[in-house]
This record gives structure tokens, C-alpha cells and sequence, in this order.
């Protein structure tokens, strides 16, 4: 199973650290060091905010992927765990943000790669999991309130574990016919 | 490629992180900032500390780092010029001392600095001012912010600070969270807040707007903006009709309560329902959940302070307190949460015009005497003016001898910072001297007769106090640019120019003057803050088995004089300007996490540039924006009484209707220059929470848009940003 990385919004206090460290570790410490203005900033993982919740949302990294099934131009592929983009073969074409049901993929324009006509380069971006770079996802690793995990199979399997034993003690405490709509509400809280 | 690791207290606010900087000392140069293991942070960092550092790089993205005086030679219409220390020195000395002598020693203030400088070289400002100007007119950024906490502790409590410690929010039963929006302004004390949550806490959260804390609570009092008082009373009012408050605390260290319990008969939640906006159900509910612990904390930051009541507030939610027997051991208490990084260390260095160092009243002979002896110079016994009414004073004073005349602005940045931003460049035009101390240009700069350049946090060595009254050790990570001084060494030369020879070796050596005057400190030496890595004050011995006070008021001994908490009986009051038909909406303004005061600092780091630039946002009830007809992202103006400015709508059902909220630390979207200079009578901060505001939508938007760039460029170049330095 692909693993993923998850925001939990009862510990997320929006503070974006996390956005920055991603593109941090993407782009090199080198950016401290250049034209302010000659770098990329466009973080492959964004906090969202309303009324209920705060959290940083990202790829899933599918088993069956969306915009791996929609990309025309083989840009879009599998490696070790994680769902990634070939940014050399991506023509732009935006299939793959559409085809997202999570709204994880962006287009972004690179400041430093032009198209053939010399217009700024276009390409799909999103979460690759920081897959080779030093000390896993960067965004995990700095959040101050721990508010960021990875799940994969087996911290998925023991959150299962736990929602069915929650489920099935619901199942003690109430009348039945009620237990379904109390099940859901312990889910959201 | 020599690397060294060296350890320091982060600059951006009082929650007082450790950071552990990896830095090339051939380029001079960080390589990398990690959170190191400190008491409050335990290895995390938010994005200020983590990549905050940026500027010590000087990477020109807003304003040029100084490193050099600057003087205007030809007068005031003459433009900076780059001079030597002798002439900026002597300028100022020279100018300080034709001034005293004409209109006399009230005549001139100058501010102390709660940002990098550091205790050692607010110690020397004040001393300063105190022994070779003449005057307690010496002031603070605290006074924009917590003073009323100051002021209504010390009332209520003896003692103006945190009464527990930032690690001991995490073990409290019950968090009463008011006017504080940790999240935005101390991610790493919210983060106890959060962990508080987890293990169990009952979380309320007194906020007109949805702010992240209120998104994970357990009752959010949405209350109206400007009702503060009326809901801390109606929660006193629950405490002792329910019988909820603890009879022998209060018999056994408390008094006034008598007074209290009759003021408060008037404020049921059901009859402050139409000021609070609350369901009566939910404030008894909160008063509940307040009284049934005795580990039940009060948090609060400038939602209670920035009002021309806050004081009131201060004193009334310390009788919640004082009520309940929420205070005399750990993780219990009241926490006016200090804002800057070392805004508590230049209140406890005296940068205050009523106090010596260590809270020693300037109008206490007993004290005085004991500064005139060490300083070996007779001491003013007349309070100093508060910097909030620098402006009343300048252009319309009590009397004509009692106008201001000279403005050392040290640290600071009234120009965008105070509120009412067109007063202040009345007032800073209408002095006869403006000096200005910073490691940048900034606004006020542009109104200075004469620029100190200074070293910047990061390169210099020094104590900060976190807000939870830790002393910690800051260092020399860098060395600083050729043709800047310290801070302390900047005054000591004025000082000396001005005929009171002052010369210290390093900040040790002040560090030790200061502790042997201030009894609270005296245990505090540099080589236990090493040693320990943070001592919270009191500290009275040197000895180390005393390693300083986690928590004040130990079983319910207060430091007022007579040992008892007092009970203050105030009524609410309304806003000074509320909304109409001309102004039909509030403003209100708030904190952005990624930027820190007037982003001088922050606004020169690439990273946390790239999240938030200008012209800011205002954060709008969706709602009123479809009244408005703008969208998420368009321009809009922003007008009140007393100015405008531009920002970007941003819709949010966080807030609600009748209010909007934006940031201060924009230059094109400057709040300030809608805010009102109304303050509070006692602790003089002004109403920053409230003024009557409108919102207009902007027709032309590409017009709008392109106002923005060129008036941003424009505002650059001013402060010296060579364009071509990336070229």
C-alpha cells in the first residue's frame, strides 16, 4: 500500500511552517543564499481553513491514481510508494489537477525552464512524499504541534483497529436503530 | 569550511524558543536553524524561528540594513547622510544638551526597544535617561500593548507578570482563553494549549472571531467586539450566585470582595445579553466549567488589553481568580501572554516611566535613594510620560513648557506601529529633534534628524525575558557589519559625550550592575542562566539551589504589600467610537503568524515573505462582502475618521458581520492609519480593537493594482533597497 501524509485538524493550528519547509527541501537551502526572487515558491501541500477545521491537504498518493490515468504525456507515474511527476514531460495540460478529487495537484509556473516559444513553463505539482531527499517529508518533521503523520498500512490498520472497537462499544450504550447516526458523529468529532 | 553550532533565544516573541544555528563562520553566514531542547519549546519551532533568520543576510527584499550613521547635515530639509560615529555621537550630544537646557529635562523621551537589543541595553537606555537626561520619560512598545495587564496585576496581584509558567498551561484543567489568539501570536504556547486539549482540558474561548484556539474548543463565546467587561462580570456574577467560588481562599487572602459581589448583581448573562451578543446558557456554562477545577488558567493577549477599558478587564478577570482560589500552586492562574520577545525584559529593566528596574516605584524614596547612590546622581520622583501621549504632548500640551521637544526612537517604529498613523507624522514633523536607533530604515527613519545604526539580534550577546518571566541567554551567532555599534554602547557614548562617563566591558558586566540593584533578579547571574538555560524571576539568591519561581503567589501569598489579592469592582463600559451610518462596520486589529511587529525583520526573509506580502488582507464576513459585491483576492478601501488605505478582501465565515480585521504591519495596508488614539486613562494603550471603519469596493481594480506596485517600489527605494544588488 502507498503511505501518505495527513494533517490532523484537532492539532493543526494553521500556521503554514509546514508549507515552507516543503518548499525548503525542494528547492535547496541554496534559495537563502539568491536573488529573492529566483527561486520557486509554490508548496506541494496547502493549510485550509473554514469554519470546522484547519489542516494542511496533499496527495493521497492513490493505488489507483486519477491523474495517473488521465496524463496523456506519461508524466504521471508510480515509484516506490508514491504517486509523482515527471516535470520534464509534463506539457500542461491540467487533466490531472481536474481529474484530483482532493484538489492536492496545481499548476504552477517555474520561474527558471521557459516553453519552446520562451513563455514560463507550466507543470502539474504536487507531494512526493520528499521521496529522496535526507530525513523523509519535510512537513512532518517540522510541525510544532505534531499536527502532521504518516499513515501507511500499518498506522492505517490500527486506526481501523480503534474506530471498529469504538464502533462496536457503541454498539453496547445504544438502543438499536440509533447506533449508525452516533458512530458518525464520534467520526467527526 | 570552519562550522560551528551555537545556541540562542529566538527573536520573535515571548514565548522564548531555543535555537540551535548552524553557521559557517568563514562566510558568516547560518547554514540552518533547528529547534533545540528548550523549557518552553522541547525542540519545536514555528515558521519565524525556523526561517526567520534570513534577514541577518541582508537580502534587500524590503529594506537595506543600515551600517553607518546617518545625519542630515544641512538641517532638516537636507537629506541622511552617511557621517562618522564622532559626528552622530556628538550631534546628539550636543543637540540633548542645548534642548535640556532650554526647556528642561521633561522635555525629551526616549523609548526603550522589546525586539533584539536585549535586558542589558534597555538597562542602559533608562539609566540613560534617568541619570544624565533627568527624567522618567522613558517608555515602551509595552505601553501599545501589555500595559494594562501590568498595571491591573500590580493592582490586583503585586506583581504585573504570568503568574505560571508556559510548560505548566499544558497540565491545566481548565483553559479560560480571552482576547488571546496564541495560534497567530506564539505558535509555541499555543501548542500547550493544544496538548492541554489532549490530555483532557476543557478549552473556552472568548473571541468575536473563530480563531484556530476557538476552532478546538469546547465553548466559543463569540461575544460582540468591545464587551469584554460585561462578560467577565457576568461570569463573576454565575461564580457567585451558583455558589461556586471558594469561600476560604477568598476569606483567607483576599479583600474588596464584598464591593465586588454587589457591582456584579447587575450583570447577569441574561441582562448583558444585548451587549455580549452571548446566550445566557453559555456564559453560566463557561462559568461552570471555570469555577469547578483549581487548575482552571486564564489566558489573554491584546483582545483584552487593546481597549480603552482594558485594565478593568485586566483587574476583573484576576477576580475570577482570586474567586475561584485559582492561584498558590502550578498550572493554575493568570497569563497575560507578553507579545515580543523581550517586552517583558524591558518592563523588568524599568523601560517604564513609573518603574526602575526590577518593578521599584520611582516615587518610592526608599528605592530612589538606593539608584541615587549606585548611579552617584540626584533621581527624578516624578512618573515620566507614558510614549502614547508623545503625540498630546507635542501638539497640544498641558502648558507651553511642557511640550516635547526631542524623540530617541530606540528600537521602534512609531510610524507604522502607533495608532492614528497621520497624528504621529504630524507629531514627528512638529519636533525639534527626532533620533532614531534601529538595524534598519524604516517609517519612522524618514522623519529622523540623525540614524544610530545598531547590531541586530543574532549578533550580540545579551538576556532576554520570556513571557513567563525566563531569563535566557541570547548570542553572538554572527558578526555584525562594520560601522554598527551595540545598543548599550551607543548610549554609553552619548552618555559619556554628555559629560556621565559610562563604560562597559560587555553585557555581563551590566548584567551584574543591574542584578545587584534589583532584589527579585539578584540570584539570576550568567553563569546560572548557562547553567540551568533558563531562570525564571523571582531569583533572589545566588546560590544554586535557587533556580528561580515557576509559578507566583505560593498558597495564596500575593506580592502586594499586605499579602492579600485585592477585588476591583468596575462597571463596562461602550467602545470610545462605535459604528454608524457613515462608518458603518469595526476594525479591528490582529496578528499574521508568518510576520513579526512592523516586519522589518520578517518582511526581509524570503520564505515568510513569499506567504504574506503586501498590501495584506482584510478578513471580511462573506456576507458583508456580497453586500459589497468583492471577491476573495480584489482591492478594497478602507476609510475611517482619520485615514485610508488599500488591502485585499479576504472572505471568511471566522468572522463576523459587523467587524473586519487586518494586520498592522503593512506599509500601503496600513491599519494604523485608521486606528484611534483613544487609550486607556491608566495604562494609556489605545483603543487598537475598535474604531468605526468602512469598506468600499474599487472599481478600477488594474488601476488599484498598479497604485500598489508602484507606491511598494516607491516605499523601497526610500529605504534604500539597491535594485541592482541581485542584477
Amino acid at each position: 500500500m502507498n503511505g501518505f501524509v495527513q494533517g490532523n485538524p484537532l492539532l493543526c493550528i494553521g500556521c503554514r511552517t509546514c508549507m515552507i519547509a516543503c518548499v525548503v527541501a525542494h528547492e535547496g537551502k541554496r534559495i537563502f543564499e539568491i536573488d529573492p526572487d529566483g527561486y520557486d515558491f509554490h508548496p506541494k501541500l496547502k493549510v485550509v481553513k473554514t469554519w470546522a477545521v484547519s489542516a494542511p491537504v496533499q496527495c493521497k498518493h492513490c493505488e489507483n491514481p486519477a491523474c495517473l490515468s488521465v496524463c496523456r504525456s506519461q508524466a504521471i507515474y508510480k515509484n516506490d510508494g508514491a504517486v509523482l511527476v515527471a516535470h520534464d514531460k509534463c506539457i500542461g495540460c491540467k487533466s490531472c489537477a481536474e481529474a484530483c478529487p482532493f484538489g492536492a495537484i496545481e499548476m504552477v509556473t517555474l520561474c527558471s525552464e521557459q516553453n519552446s516559444d520562451g513563455s514560463p513553463r507550466t507543470v502539474a505539482n504536487k507531494c512526493d512524499l520528499c521521496q529522496g531527499l535526507e530525513g523523509g517529508p519535510a512537513c512532518l518533521s517540522v510541525c510544532p504541534t505534531e499536527a502532521i503523520r504518516r499513515q501507511d498500512e500499518e498506522t492505517l490498520s490500527d486506526t481501523l483497529k480503534r474506530k471498529r472497537v469504538g464502533a462496536a462499544e457503541a454498539l453496547l450504550t445504544l438502543g438499536a436503530g440509533d447506533h449508525q447516526s452516533h458512530i458518525l458523529k464520534s467520526q467527526s468529532v | 569550511m570552519t562550522i560551528e553550532k551555537i545556541l540562542s533565544t529566538c527573536v520573535y516573541c515571548g514565548a522564548g524558543c531555543q535555537i540551535l544555528f548552524t553557521v559557517d563562520k568563514e562566510k558568516n553566514k547560518i547554514l540552518e536553524a533547528t529547534g533545540a531542547n528548550g523549557v518552553t519549546n522541547q525542540g519545536k519551532l514555528c515558521l519565524k524561528g525556523r526561517y526567520g533568520w534570513d534577514f541577518l543576510n541582508d537580502p534587500q527584499i524590503l529594506t537595506k540594513r543600515l551600517t553607518g550613521p546617518l545625519l542630515r547635515k544641512n538641517g532638516r530639509n537636507s537629506p541622511l547622510e552617511p557621517c562618522s560615529w564622532e559626528e552622530a555621537v556628538g550631534f546628539v550630544a550636543r543637540r540633548l544638551t542645548e534642548i535640556k537646557k532650554e526647556y528642561g529635562p521633561d522635555s525629551m523621551l526616549v523609548t526603550g526597544s522589546a525586539r533584539g537589543p536585549g535586558n542589558e541595553a534597555n538597562y542602559v537606555t533608562q539609566k540613560f535617561v534617568r541619570a544624565v537626561l533627568g527624567s522618567n520619560n522613558v517608555d515602551h512598545c509595552a505601553r501599545i500593548c501589555h500595559a494594562a495587564s501590568v498595571a491591573g496585576l500590580l493592582v490586583s496581584l503585586g506583581s504585573g507578570a504570568m503568574s505560571l509558567s508556559v510548560p505548566e498551561i499544558e497540565d491545566a484543567k481548565v483553559i479560560f482563553n480571552i482576547g488571546y489568539n496564541g495560534p497567530d501570536s506564539h505558535p509555541i504556547v499555543a501548542r500547550r494549549i493544544v496538548r492541554a486539549k489532549q490530555k483532557g482540558a476543557a478549552l473556552i474561548v472568548a473571541d468575536p472571531r473563530r480563531t484556530e484556539t476557538a476552532r478546538i474548543s469546547d465553548l466559543h463565546l463569540q461575544l460582540k467586539g468591545g464587551s469584554n467587561l460585561a462578560l467577565v462580570n457576568a461570569l463573576g456574577h454565575v461564580i457567585i450566585e451558583e455558589k461556586l467560588l471558594d469561600k476560604t481562599f477568598i476569606e483567607a487572602h483576599t479583600k474588596g470582595f464584598e464591593e465586588y459581589r454587589e457591582l456584579v448583581k447587575r450583570y447577569s448573562p441574561e441582562s448583558t445579553e444585548s451587549i455580549t451578543g452571548l446566550k445566557p446558557g453559555d456564559v453560566r456554562k463557561a462559568a461552570r466549567i471555570y469555577a469547578s477545577t483549581k487548575n482552571s488558567v486564564i489566558l489573554w493577549g491584546m483582545g483584552v488589553c487593546q481597549f480603552s477599558q482594558g485594565v478593568d478587564v485586566v483587574k476583573s478577570l484576576a477576580n475570577l481568580a482570586l474567586m475561584t482560589g485559582n492561584f498558590g500552586h502550578s498550572s493554575t492562574g493568570v497569563g497575560p501572554v507578553r507579545g515580543q520577545n523581550n517586552v517583558q525584559g524591558a518592563c523588568d529593566m524599568g523601560a517604564l516611566p513609573n518603574y526602575f528596574p526590577g518593578y521599584q516605584s520611582v516615587t518610592d524614596k526608599e528605592a530612589r535613594e538606593k539608584f541615587e547612590k549606585a548611579w552617584g546622581v540626584k533621581l527624578p520622583d516624578k512618573p515620566g510620560i507614558t510614549l502614547t501621549r508623545v503625540p498630546e504632548f507635542v501638539l497640544h500640551p498641558p502648558t507651553p513648557e511642557k511640550k516635547l521637544r526631542a524623540y530617541w526612537v530606540f528600537g521602534e517604529d512609531p510610524a507604522q506601529s502607533d495608532a492614528d498613523l497621520s497624528e504621529m507624522r504630524e507629531t514627528l514633523h512638529a519636533l525639534d529633534l527626532v533620533i532614531v536607533q534601529d538595524i534598519y530604515m524604516n517609517k519612522t527613519a524618514e522623519f529622523a534628524d540623525v540614524v544610530l545604526p545598531a547590531t541586530s539580534w543574532g549578533e550580540h550577546e545579551g538576556v532576554y525575558s520570556a513571557c513567563d518571566r525566563s531569563f535566557q541567554r541570547i548570542r553572538k551567532v554572527l558578526e555584525p557589519p562594520k560601522g554598527v555599534l551595540t545598543d548599550w554602547e551607543i548610549f554609553s557614548r552619548v552618555s559619556t559625550a554628555m559629560g556621565y562617563p559610562m563604560k562597559y566591558k560587555n553585557t555581563e558586566e551590566i548584567w551584574n550592575e543591574l542584578i545587584g540593584l534589583c532584589p527579585s533578579f539578584y540570584g539570576a547571574t550568567y553563569q546560572k542562566i548557562e547553567k540551568f538555560g533558563a531562570i525564571q524571576w523571582p531569583c533572589r539568591d545566588r546560590n544554586d539551589a535557587d533556580r528561580g519561581t515557576s509559578f507566583l503567589h505560593k498558597d495564596g501569598k500575593f506580592a502586594t504589600k499586605d499579602g492579600k489579592g485585592v477585588f476591583t469592582a468596575v462597571d463596562w463600559h461602550a467602545p470610545v467610537e462605535v459604528e454608524d451610518q457613515e462608518y458603518p462596520v469595526t476594525l479591528s486589529t490582529v496578528r499574521e503568524v508568518g510576520h513579526y511587529s512592523v516586519r522589518t525583520m520578517t518582511g526581509n526573509c524570503r520564505t515568510l515573505r513569499n506567504l504574506e506580502d503586501e498590501p495584506g488582507w482584510v478578513q471580511m464576513n462573506p456576507e458583508l462582502c456580497k453586500d459589497l459585491d468583492v471577491k476573495h483576492g480584489e482591492l478594497v478601501k478602507l476609510s475611517s475618521r482619520r485615514g485610508f488605505c488599500f488591502s485585499r478582501c479576504f472572505p471568511t465565515e471566522r468572522v463576523k458581520k459587523d467587524a473586519v480585521y487586518m494586520t498592522y504591519q503593512w506599509w500601503i495596508g496600513a491599519c494604523n492609519e485608521l486606528t484611534i488614539g483613544k487609550l486607556d486613562p491608566v495604562s494609556n494603550t489605545p483603543e487598537y480593537k475598535y474604531c468605526a471603519c468602512r469598506v468600499e469596493k474599487v472599481e478600477d481594480q488594474n488601476e488599484a493594482e498598479r497604485y500598489i506596485k508602484s507606491e511598494y517600489s516607491s516605499i523601497k527605494a526610500r529605504m534604500g533597497v539597491d535594485k541592482e544588488v541581485w542584477a
